[in-house]
């Protein structure tokens, strides 16, 4: 920055306002180039190169400022990749944005102006117009895939893209999406000459596609432990072991987490939690999750009769698809479209399942913002609140009593004329019991003890 | 005459201009058609009632005090059957016909002691508006704005003195005591009109007591009283608003922008939550402005939906819920059964009818208004000042005749 207040010319506009114009998405702005290069006729040479010096300090400043966006969800890989990273990466990213400057118009990929387009043309700096009180929470971010670092694979740019835009939501799709990206980068990785697959793929490979990732959208906790146990599979191998040998194990470890940890848990927790629905009861639930609607479906298919109020978000309308689904599978719907009605619903409901994005190692759920309301007033009605949960979503290490402590904004409401949280922070004490694929039969622990499970039988397999 | 000849949306500005040259009839079955459309929201309705049962006193026929008391209740009982969840035209009901009750036993009392002139000339006054010797001389000293509003109350009692002093001699025909108890009831309902409209700046008065500088504020769906609190406080402090609504915004809509404006013009910081929930907030939060429809003789509030949570939430982090509503929202009975104080309303903002799937399948319910129990609320901000739960049963019966509180108004 000091280049750049320095560097400035004297005639020319303030400084700032110009590195600001110049970081702006390049394909969005080809009016104000032109009007750049209008004013730039009129500058000396000298000028020109003060201009570029600190056009260059501009892009690298925002580089950084990326970088320190980029929030503690990563604190999952530190121990494997801090030594990597450091000096060298950020080297490297402003070199790869440098470059970039000079050739972006041709290379935007298509990925980026699938979805909403709209959004990295309107908003400059987004996270400036968060209101100074909640400026400490991280936010997904649009990165454009030619800002992206040069190594970053192209599958896991486009799952980078998705999370972005929110296509790929919850913590399970987001995970199984990252996992498949990174089978594609295991499959297309070779190891460079005198290097051995042990020692380079996690910090030169691995690592910058990690932080790519999270500079798109904050880790979830799930991503976070699969990426900690890819990690330790990879430090297992011996120095001498052959490329194509661990590769082959790498693949396979990934294939059997995404069996077990994912596709297996959904079946075994829905399997559970469905003989939890009452005959004749009414089930309530808040937005829609996959593990919810999964149960309520198994329920239905097991020849059970119930009906079920569906609570939503205003502002997501999750639930609203989730309302849909269930009547065409033939059961009956209540539908509230806001928390408005939540005494209501409850006062007929018999029990309330919640899906959740992680549990922390005090038990607390990190779920869609109105969880923690929805589970405060079942458990004052007296009605059992059971939560949903993959065993990859929890979280050891972490430990949250209030909801501004991990959370993210919401992207398109990040401003003091609409904010918006995404998550809160559901105190254990109002959950009854959390369903896992650990638990058998139609039991169910409170978190606490499903942590102290988890440690049981996941020790062994931590480096 | 009736309002929709003059022009084809009746609101209620055009029946209360029109509410003189139209008969009584006309203009109790157009406010009973407004109310049923909700087309009379929050505190208009309390002032729509007092000035129907102007009405009524004034141009209805009576012989005695029983008779006008039956007029009253009925209409009140029209227009409450008209808005079954609204409980403030009950309150107005009752404290109209308590004011009838009370003018009506001094008139016989004078009968009774024949002229004893100077007591009577005492009576008057303080049976009548049991509030009114509190809040004068706060209005006057702490609510400069009030002033206008408080010269016109000033103006109207020289005039009532008179008037019940003239009434005294002239009590032997019974025709002149009720031409003189009319008129004094007449006096009467625009006091608690005058009441009505004043109660809002009266409560923002104590604005600046309850808000400090650097407060999160938590405004809950703002009422107008809300508002009015909001920036009356703002004159004076630096704090930060937080906006919640249940309502989805349309794209490009910024919700509750005048008050926005209002607020950001007078250095206070607004943040509009775009969430339904507010768990996430409450940390950050310092106090929960409410604005009440109306308070129960328990201390439990009816608000618009959606109160509950952010009071619960408040509750979960130990922060205070201040429920700001005038004394005349203050109902003497108990809320009767929790189910019915839900009010539901349209639920086209929610479920679009273009997805048909969605009108067909979906039992939506949308509910506009809920009852909030009383544990959850810390103080009720009235425009007698600041009170707790355990005073309100002392100015309920000061406002209200104990004949009047089991008035119901809500049989079929």
């Amino acid at each position: 920055m000091a280049t750049e207040t320095t560097g400035a010319p004297a005639g020319a506009p303030a400084p700032q306002e110009k590195g600001k114009q110049q970081s702006k998405p390049a394909p969005s702005n080809t009016p104000t180039t032109g009007g750049d290069a209008a004013g730039e006729q009129k500058l000396t040479p000298a000028q020109l190169k003060a201009k570029a010096k600190a056009e260059k300090a501009a892009r690298r400043a925002k580089a950084k400022e990326v970088k320190e966006v980029a929030p503690a969800a990563a604190t999952a890989d530190a121990k494997g990749g801090k030594g990597g990273k450091g000096g060298k990466q950020e080297g490297s990213q402003s070199a790869g944005s440098q470059q970039q400057g000079k050739s972006v118009p041709g290379r935007r990929p298509s990925v980026s102006n699938g979805r909403r387009p709209s959004i990295a043309i309107i908003k400059e700096d987004p996270r400036s117009s968060i209101p100074e009180c909640f400026s400490h929470v991280p936010m997904a971010k649009r990165i454009q895939t030619s800002q992206a670092h040069k190594d970053v694979h192209p599958a896991v740019l486009a799952v980078g893209q998705q999370m972005a835009t929110f296509a790929l939501k919850d913590s399970i799709a987001r995970l199984e999406a990252t996992l498949l990206a990174f089978k594609k980068v295991i499959e297309s990785y070779e190891t460079p000459k005198g290097n051995s697959l042990s020692r380079h793929f996690v910090p030169h490979v691995l690592n910058p596609q990690i932080e790519y990732l999270t500079e798109c959208r904050p880790m979830s906790f799930s991503m976070g432990n699969a990426i900690r146990f890819l990690k330790s599979q990879v430090n297992k191998f011996d120095i001498d072991t052959p490329e194509d040998e661990a590769k082959e194990s790498l693949l396979e470890f990934i294939d059997i987490f995404i069996n077990e940890r994912i596709t297996l848990a959904e079946v075994v927790i829905s399997k559970n939690a469905a003989e939890l629905i009452d005959e004749d009861g009414v089930v309530l639930t808040y937005g829609r999750h996959r593990l919810v609607e999964k149960t309520i479906l198994r329920a239905k298919a097991n020849g059970k009769k119930f009906a079920v109020s569906v609570i939503d978000d205003p502002y997501d309308q999750g639930g609203k698809e989730l309302a849909k689904t269930l009547q065409r599978a033939g059961i009956r719907v209540f539908y509230s479209p806001n928390l408005g009605g939540l005494r209501a619903h409850l006062e007929r409901a018999s029990n309330v399942l919640l899906g959740t994005e992680a549990i922390f190692a005090n038990g607390s759920l990190l779920a869609p913002a109105g969880t923690a309301d929805v589970a405060m007033a079942a458990s004052a009605a007296n009605v059992k609140v059971v939560a949903l949960c993959e065993t990859i979503n929890f979280d050891r290490e972490r430990v949250s009593v209030d909801s501004l402590t991990y959370n993210e904004i919401d992207p398109e409401r990040c401003s003091a004329e609409s904010f918006r949280l995404m998550f809160d922070n559901t105190h254990s004490k109002y959950i009854a019991g959390v369903i896992t694929e650990f638990e058998s039969g139609t039991d169910f622990a409170p978190a606490q003890a499903i942590l102290t499970l988890l440690r049981k039988r996941e020790d062994p397999t931590i480096a | 005459m009736a309002p929709s000849q003059m022009s084809y949306a009746p609101t209620l500005g055009k029946l209360l201009k029109s509410l003189n040259t139209q008969p009584l009839e006309a203009s109790i079955e157009a406010l009973v058609y407004l109310l049923k459309r909700r087309q009379v929201k929050g505190d208009d309705i309390a002032n729509a009632t007092a000035h129907m049962l102007l009405q009524v006193v004034a141009k209805s026929k009576w012989q005695n005090v029983d008779q006008l008391l039956a007029k009253v209740s009925n209409t009140g009982l029209r227009l409450a059957q008209a808005a079954p969840t609204e409980q403030v035209i009950g309150n107005v009901v009752r404290r109209v016909m308590g004011l009838i009750r009370d003018e009506a036993s001094e008139d016989r009392n004078a009968d009774e002691m024949g002229d004893s002139v100077s007591d009577l000339s005492q009576l008057p006054t303080t049976p009548t508006m049991p509030s009114r010797p509190g809040p004068t001389p706060l209005r006057a000293a702490t609510l400069p704005m009030s002033k206008s509003m408080f010269n016109l109350l000033s103006v109207s009692e020289p005039v009532q003195s008179p008037v019940t002093g003239a009434s005294t001699p002239m009590s032997q025909g019974a025709s002149a005591n009720m031409h003189a108890l009319r008129s004094e009831v007449i006096d009467g309902i625009e006091e608690i009109m005058d009441e009505i409209s004043q109660a809002d700046d009266q409560i923002a008065g104590f604005a600046d007591i309850q808000i400090h500088p650097g407060d999160y504020v938590l405004a809950y769906l703002p009422s107008p009283t809300v508002e009015r609190f909001l920036i009356k406080a703002a004159a004076k402090r630096r704090f930060t608003v937080f906006l919640a609504s249940t309502e989805r915004q349309k794209p490009g809509e910024v919700p509750h922008a005048a008050l926005r404006k209002k607020l950001d013009g007078l250095g206070v910081n607004t943040i509009s939550l775009a969430s339904n929930s507010l768990m996430a907030y409450m940390p950050r939060v310092n106090k929960v402005v409410i604005g009440a429809k109306a308070v129960y003789a328990n201390g439990g509030v009816s608000t618009e939906s959606g109160c509950s949570i952010a009071a619960r939430a408040a509750r979960e982090y130990s922060k205070p819920v201040i429920v700001l509503s005038g004394v005349y929202k203050f109902c003497p009975v108990d809320p009767s059964d929790d189910v019915t104080e839900f009010e539901q309303g349209d639920p086209s903002t929610f479920v679009d009818y273009a997805d048909g799937e969605a009108v067909d399948a979906l039992e939506v319910e949308n509910i506009v208004a809920e009852y909030l129990p009383p544990q959850y609320v810390d103080v009720y901000l009235t425009n007698l000042g600041p009170q707790t739960r355990d005073h309100l049963a002392t100015i309920m019966a000061d406002h209200y005749e104990s004949e009047d509180m089991g008035l119901s108004l809500h049989l079929p």
